[in-house]
């Protein structure tokens, strides 16, 4: 039962919703570091 | 009660169709949050100047007493997580995520009243007690769901979920520093402020966690997957109770490996910035260093995606083989790379940061260790108990660093020449776990659960 094959889809919409919701902050968070992580090599 | 009953277990089964591709974002709201904790030293200084906002002055507290805040936050997560995991699986994910989530903004609203009444007491009990309870809470309340939801590839999808936690310091570093520059003025340091937006944002933030989460129906299985007719040695196809794996060699041994690993992780980490500046000396300046930990938490982070996918294709016995002998070697050489031996700054950074993934892959990676070991049916609890050694760990190992160091200092050695020491001992500790992950074996048919099936 309950098997992927043979059952309605979530909509990608509803993914991209949701993976954007924890992807935003992570990849802010990613970019800063990565910004301070640049002293390193100047 | 009625009001609360979207939490229970039966409401977030779900439905026919549902993609599992919507349970790794659920998981990382959780550990995107919590893993703030890591962030919490920018704290440090402000809380050091509620009074003076500019210096500190008589009547601010300590540094020395604002570090208490952090390890009594760590140390509960570790406890927490192995009181409450038994409670969780039978509770549900929802339940328990829903649970961390007003620990840890409950943490933040106690914090600021502390600081609103100058009362150190109150962050003690608030971001540490408290806060603490929703750590392990949260850290733990997603792995077996996670696991269920990827049976096919349990560590890449218990690595997604534990990147988080690793990533969570990189969000609430720069929001925190955001929040308080926002909010100080001449009369006000801007802390409690922050804590009462960062406390309500995380929340908010947590509980698209608690209503997106889903556990699959019983029986499901991802579609095209059958389980193996013939299981890999190292993976179990039945399930083990909490209480029984606890007292089997295999959980005391996977305890000894994890711990090791993470004491030799805190031993780059606690000393990361002096170490570099000390070891090549007029070369690194405190700002290039303050760099190098910004790297070293990417490697963290990227560490625990891509060592704990890896397992999945080579297995978990060798991936922890890798981290542990590779990572004895690197620890011997990483002195050598300073300025009085190699003189490579590259080579010393390409070094850090290898072992440092590995410090990362080695958390994350554990969850599958334990589903391979234990089953599915109890992972939760049973990975909350295998954090006391993430305890035993954060609060000892920089203890053990700080301790060996001075004592060189004292006898004399110069200071480059101590981080040798401090390095190769790490070395020592990583032999144990190496030796300890050769005694692994499957678990034996007497702690087995009958007609369990261990996925």
């Amino acid at each position: 039962m309950g098997n992927d094959s043979n059952s309605r889809k979530s909509p990608a919409v509803r993914l991209l919703v949701a993976w954007t919701i924890v992807g935003v902050p992570l990849a802010w968070g990613v970019y800063n570091t990565l910004l301070n992580s640049l002293k390193l090599f100047q | 009660m009625a009001l609360f009953s979207f939490l229970d277990r039966d409401k977030s089964v779900a439905h026919a169709g549902f993609s599992r591709w919507l349970v790794p974002p659920a998981a990382l709201a959780i550990h995107l949050a919590i893993g703030q904790v890591y962030a919490f030293s920018v704290f440090k200084i402000p809380l050091t100047q509620l009074i003076g906002i500019s210096k500190s002055v008589d009547g601010d507290w300590k540094q020395t007493q604002i570090a208490w805040i952090f390890s009594l936050a760590i140390a509960i997560l570790g406890l927490s997580a192995a009181t409450f995991g038994e409670w969780l699986e039978g509770a549900g994910p929802r339940k328990a995520m829903f649970a961390s989530a007003v620990c840890f903004a409950l943490g933040f609203f106690i914090s600021y009243l502390g600081v609103a009444t100058h009362q150190l007491w109150l962050l003690y009990v608030g971001y540490g007690f408290v806060g603490g309870i929703g750590l392990g809470l949260g850290y733990i309340s997603p792995v077996s769901t996670l696991i269920k939801w990827f049976p096919d590839r349990p560590g890449l999808a218990t690595g997604m979920a534990i990147m988080g936690f690793g990533g969570g310091a990189m969000i609430g570093s720069p929001l925190a520093v955001k929040l308080m520059g926002h909010f100080r003025s001449a009369t006000d340091a801007g802390v409690g402020e922050t804590f009462l937006v960062m406390g309500t944002l995380y929340f908010l933030f947590m509980m698209f966690g608690v209503f997106s989460i889903r556990v699959p129906a019983e029986g499901w299985k991802p579609a095209h997957w059958t389980a193996a007719v013939k299981p890999a040695a190292m993976i179990t196809t039945h399930d083990v109770e909490v209480n029984t794996a606890f007292g089997t060699p295999q959980f005391w041994l996977l305890w000894i490996i994890l711990c090791t690993n993470v004491t030799a992780g805190i031993g780059i980490i606690e000393q990361a910035s002096p170490m570099i500046q000390e070891l090549f000396k007029g070369t690194i300046s405190p700002v290039a260093a303050g760099g190098f930990v910004g790297l070293l938490s990417i490697f963290n982070m990227g560490g625990r995606f891509l060592w704990s996918s890896i397992s999945d294709y080579i297995g978990r016995k060798p991936t922890y083989f890798i981290f542990l002998a590779l990572g004895a070697v690197l620890y011997w050489v990483l002195p050598l790379t300073g300025a009085n031996h190699l003189n490579s700054v590259f080579l010393f950074v390409s070094i850090a940061a290898i072992l440092i993934s590995m410090y990362g892959g080695g958390f994350a990676t554990i969850p599958a260790y334990l589903r391979d070991m234990f089953g599915t049916h109890h992972v939760s609890a049973i990975h909350g108990r295998l954090l006391t050694a993430w305890s035993v760990a954060g609060v000892a190992g920089p203890v053990l660093v700080n301790y060996m160091r001075e004592s060189q200092l004292q006898h004399g050695v110069a200071k480059d020449a101590a981080y040798q020491s401090v390095l190769h001992f790490m070395v020592g500790l990583l032999v144990i776990g190496f030796v300890a992950n050769l005694m692994v074996r499957p678990v034996a048919e007497k702690y087995w659960i009958s007609g369990s099936t261990g996925r």
